[in-house]
């Protein structure tokens, strides 16, 4: 019950405070005397009428350039976001001018980012629009009631002053709205649109097609075998992420115990040893192994020389002349968790060791005089005091994880063929995570639109586990314990 | 309330700035003639010094024209997944490989070839054809080396021996060494098949029609090439290379054979030392008779940027590094094999054993290769199934029919 309120809550709260803006706003207009009146066509009215001149031009120079903009570029646009653009490009070569003549087309990639900064700009007009509004209205009423009305000059200094977070804020969040969330809008809409190789802008034009890729996306027929695809690389990103995590975390532990451990000797050079395979760039430690595990690479040979690979082949585990680290699902599977082992349990290490010169001493003491054994403490003391202080760490390490484009993506690129046809048939392999199917099908397919689909279901697949885990793992009442 | 006149003022200059910089983005094209004409060329690294060597010369034949003419670092064989991210900042005139040639017509990336009669007299057959999509002629050849043929050690395989694979992979396994191939890629699987008389074509909607999986023009089934392949694949003095690693293999100096194009040469020489040779691929026991492997002839060209504000010079500068006198001059600095007839029929290009390979079996065997995008992916993964010699045993009829199905797909 507590849950469910907890999250209602927001989203509760955000549409009352949209409500009661509104009713605000209906007030004002209804209750607002001539200037807060006329403010409705002329934004700088209300200003002016109070004595706050320079607010005032300013306010309706920017309400001018707004209507301007929007009657020149932001309707246009708008009106095209409809349908992306009707003309499409045609150009002649003119022979005399040695040059082409291109008619006048539509860019639907162009139409559709524009349309959606027209539209969100049209909005936040309006919206501010609305606000001017309120503000007259309660110029209005200070001035009824007789309160001293800032001069500009004690704006400004205000902005300086008790507003000085606004001041701070404004930047970055206008950043965050042009740069993120703008792109994002964007993207999400691609999702909904045939952008892809043949509708390519600025040759061609693309379109609204609705739900289709979604559609697509779960479907599997023979000509069409994206379900499948989707649904065998889904399953494997989690699996992944289960198995990367795991192993790197309970790793990492058993690693920090080994090396804390009183009977282990030059504890800082073996700490060392371990940091130091941190400060490889990880690609090239991912280029390097690559190579070393590839079908005709060092350790191949070597396996076969020492007979290994013969050995192998007589038990039947391997159909091939070399081990195929890297080219056999199932071994590939393996290898790269192994590899990933190697490059992720320094940091866990790192962050183990930390944590376990926290864990309060008194805490084993007292334990260790009650009769409880080492296995007993680790598990009853040590390992849930960890789970405890790394959970947000565990949560942001496993979503990590399903993007891990870098590990996946340099271990196989060029490497791994698949032999699964249907896979095949939507460019797809085994050991592909979302991601770097994602990243192939936009690179090497220029499939955006289904690229976008794919985004979406990851960033859902993500935002459930993560709002579960956090949930789960960082619940209040376990703090308690350790007190 | 004076917070929101910042943002407001902040929002303000935003939206000018952003519809000042498309204002001035739309208006650039109203240059007029007789000013510096500003052009972008893209070769490939190897390339650079050459191409900057032949610009200059371009640009003292054109005295009268003023010209800043730069030159940007771009393989062959990415050129189009770099132009097609946004065709109007690729470069004005481009070397790409002829493979990419469908996909960049498509998205009117390149310009028609103005001069036509120049490029179709000056060059191969072959390389006009690739370079010509529904009939028009859209880029300019300059190189017909692109495509694989057969190397190998005369220490090792007899040249009688080594035009069957049987009797290299016999040879070989005499010798202790290996004979290689790529298999798992759907450029050079696409051999065994187009030797065959199979073939692939391209269609409107980027799907792409393959006969792989029935009985060809000269009535062979394509499940026997398919076996023909395993039975290579299965032979224990085989090595089934993985795409792009080949000049590795070679190093190694375990193999006997392999079959690989002009860029491994240097390679092969160094492996083979005086036992280096070359010639046209080997036939195939299929279905109880010898076929000659076929290959995919690959072409490079340059193509000219429809987008380009200067497509008139930018043609120029095109048709000028692809004629005749620059690929003499490419011949001789880079060893790249000349699509221009005269220049390839010189004793020089002649002379040169991996050169005269590879016009041997484009002449003798070599297909330009017309597929969609949805069939490379597929066709890989049909070549790994044959290379590791059909582990599953799956119905070879079966295979084909996935891979026929896979690549008919309209692209995307």
């Amino acid at each position: 019950m507590n849950n469910v309120k907890k999250k209602k809550n927001p989203m509760t709260a955000f549409f009352e405070a949209i409500g009661r803006f509104i009713k605000e706003f209906g007030q004002a207009v209804k209750d607002g005397d001539s200037g807060v009146k006329a403010s409705l066509l002329l934004m700088g009215a209300g200003y002016w009428k109070r004595g706050q001149k320079l607010k005032g031009v300013l306010v309706t120079l920017l309400e001018i350039a707004v209507i301007l903009y929007n009657v020149f570029i932001g309707f246009p646009y708008i009106g095209k976001l409809g349908h992306l653009g009707t003309v499409q490009q045609e150009m002649i070569y003119n022979p005399t001018t040695m040059k082409n003549e291109v008619n006048n087309y539509d860019n639907s990639l162009l139409c559709l980012l524009f349309g959606v900064i027209s539209l969100v700009f049209l909005i936040v007009a309006v919206a501010l629009w609305m606000v001017n509004i309120r503000t007259t209205y309660k110029l209005q009423k200070r001035a009824e009631a007789g309160k001293h009305i800032n001069t500009f000059k004690e704006d400004c200094r205000e902005l300086l002053n008790d507003k000085f977070h606004f001041t701070l804020l404004s930047l970055p969040v206008l950043g965050i709205i042009i740069f993120n969330v703008l792109p994002l809008i964007v993207m999400i809409c691609v999702a909904f649109t045939n952008y892809d190789q043949n509708h390519m802008p600025p040759a061609k034009l693309f379109t609204w097609v609705g739900l289709a890729n979604f559609k697509s996306l779960f479907t599997t027929s023979m000509t069409v075998t994206f379900g499948y695809t989707f649904r065998r690389i889904l399953v494997w990103t989690l699996i992944w992420a289960v198995f990367a995590t795991v192993t790197t975390y309970v790793g990492g532990i058993l690693l920090s115990l080994l090396i804390n451990s009183k009977l282990t000797r030059f504890k800082k050079m073996w700490r060392t040893l371990f940091v130091t395979s941190i400060a490889v760039p990880q690609f090239v430690t991912l280029l390097l192994i690559r190579n070393f595990f590839a079908s005709n690479g060092i350790v191949n040979t070597f396996l076969a020389h020492a007979g290994i690979t013969g050995f192998l082949k007589h038990l039947g585990w391997i159909s091939t002349n070399y081990v195929p680290f890297l080219t056999n699902p199932t071994w590939a599977k393996v290898t790269i968790i192994m590899i990933n082992i190697w490059v992720g349990v320094p940091y866990l290490m790192l962050i183990a060791t930390g944590v376990l010169m926290n864990i309060p001493e008194e805490l084993k003491e007292s334990a260790r005089i009650d009769g409880a054994n080492k296995f007993q403490i680790f598990k009853s003391i040590t390992m849930p005091y960890m789970l405890f202080i790394t959970g947000p760490y565990l949560v942001t390490q496993f979503t990590a994880n399903i993007n891990n484009f870098n590990v996946i993506y340099l271990l196989t690129q060029d490497v791994y063929t698949t032999t699964n046809q249907k896979l095949a048939a939507s460019q797809g392999k085994e050991i592909d995570l979302l991601v770097t199917w994602l990243y192939r099908l936009t690179s090497e397919q220029y499939n955006y639109k289904m690229a976008a689909v794919i985004g979406i279901c990851v960033f859902i697949v993500c935002a459930i586990i993560t709002l579960f885990a956090f949930n789960f793992l960082i619940k209040g009442d376990k703090e308690d314990t350790f007190k | 309330m004076k917070k929101k006149i910042v943002s407001v003022l902040l929002c303000m200059a935003m939206i000018t700035t952003a519809t000042v910089g498309c204002g001035k983005k739309e208006s650039n094209d109203s240059a007029a003639g007789g000013e510096t004409i500003k052009l972008k060329v893209w070769a490939a690294e190897e390339d650079q010094d050459l191409t900057k060597e032949l610009i200059s010369k371009f640009e003292e034949e054109n005295k009268d024209q003023k010209f800043d003419i730069t030159v940007g670092v771009e393989s062959e064989s990415t050129a189009k997944d770099t132009i097609l991210v946004d065709p109007e900042a690729a470069a004005d005139v481009f070397a790409f490989a002829s493979d990419q040639i469908t996909d960049l017509v498509n998205a009117n990336v390149l310009q028609e070839v103005q001069d036509k009669d120049t490029v179709t007299n000056g060059n191969v057959e072959g390389s006009v054809e690739a370079a010509t999509v529904d009939g028009t002629l859209y880029a300019y050849p300059f190189a017909a080396d692109n495509g694989y043929f057969l190397y190998y050690d005369k220490n090792v395989v007899s040249d009688e021996d080594a035009k069957s694979w049987d009797s290299i992979l016999a040879d070989c396994e005499a010798a202790g060494k290996k004979a290689g191939m790529v298999f798992a890629s759907g450029w050079y699987a696409a051999g065994f098949f187009y030797g065959a008389g199979f073939t692939t074509e391209l269609n409107d909607d980027g799907s792409t029609t393959m006969d792989w999986n029935k009985t060809s023009s000269t009535g062979i089934k394509g499940t026997d090439v398919a076996q023909g392949m395993i039975d290579i694949a299965q032979n224990p003095a085989f090595l089934p290379i993985t795409d792009g690693d080949s000049t590795n293999q070679i190093a190694t100096g375990s193999l006997g054979a392999v079959v690989s194009g002009t860029w491994d040469s240097t390679a092969v020489q160094e492996a083979f030392g005086d036992g280096y040779a070359a010639t046209v691929l080997p036939t195939f026991t299929c279905g109880g008779q010898q076929i000659q492997q076929g290959s995919a002839a690959g072409y490079k060209m340059m193509g000219v940027n429809a987008n380009s504000k200067q497509v008139g010079w930018a043609m120029e500068l095109a048709k000028y590094l692809t004629n005749e006198e620059s690929q003499k001059t490419r011949f001789e600095k880079r060893e790249i094999g000349p699509s221009n007839i005269k220049v390839s029929e010189s004793d020089e290009v002649k002379n040169n054993i991996a050169l005269a390979a590879v016009t041997a079996q484009n002449d003798k065997a070599g297909v330009v290769q017309m597929v969609g995008s949805n069939y490379w992916d597929p066709a890989k993964s049909f070549g790994e199934i044959m290379a590791q010699g059909n582990p599953d045993n799956e119905d070879l009829q079966s295979l084909l029919d996935n891979l026929v199905e896979a690549a008919s797909q309209a692209s995307n």
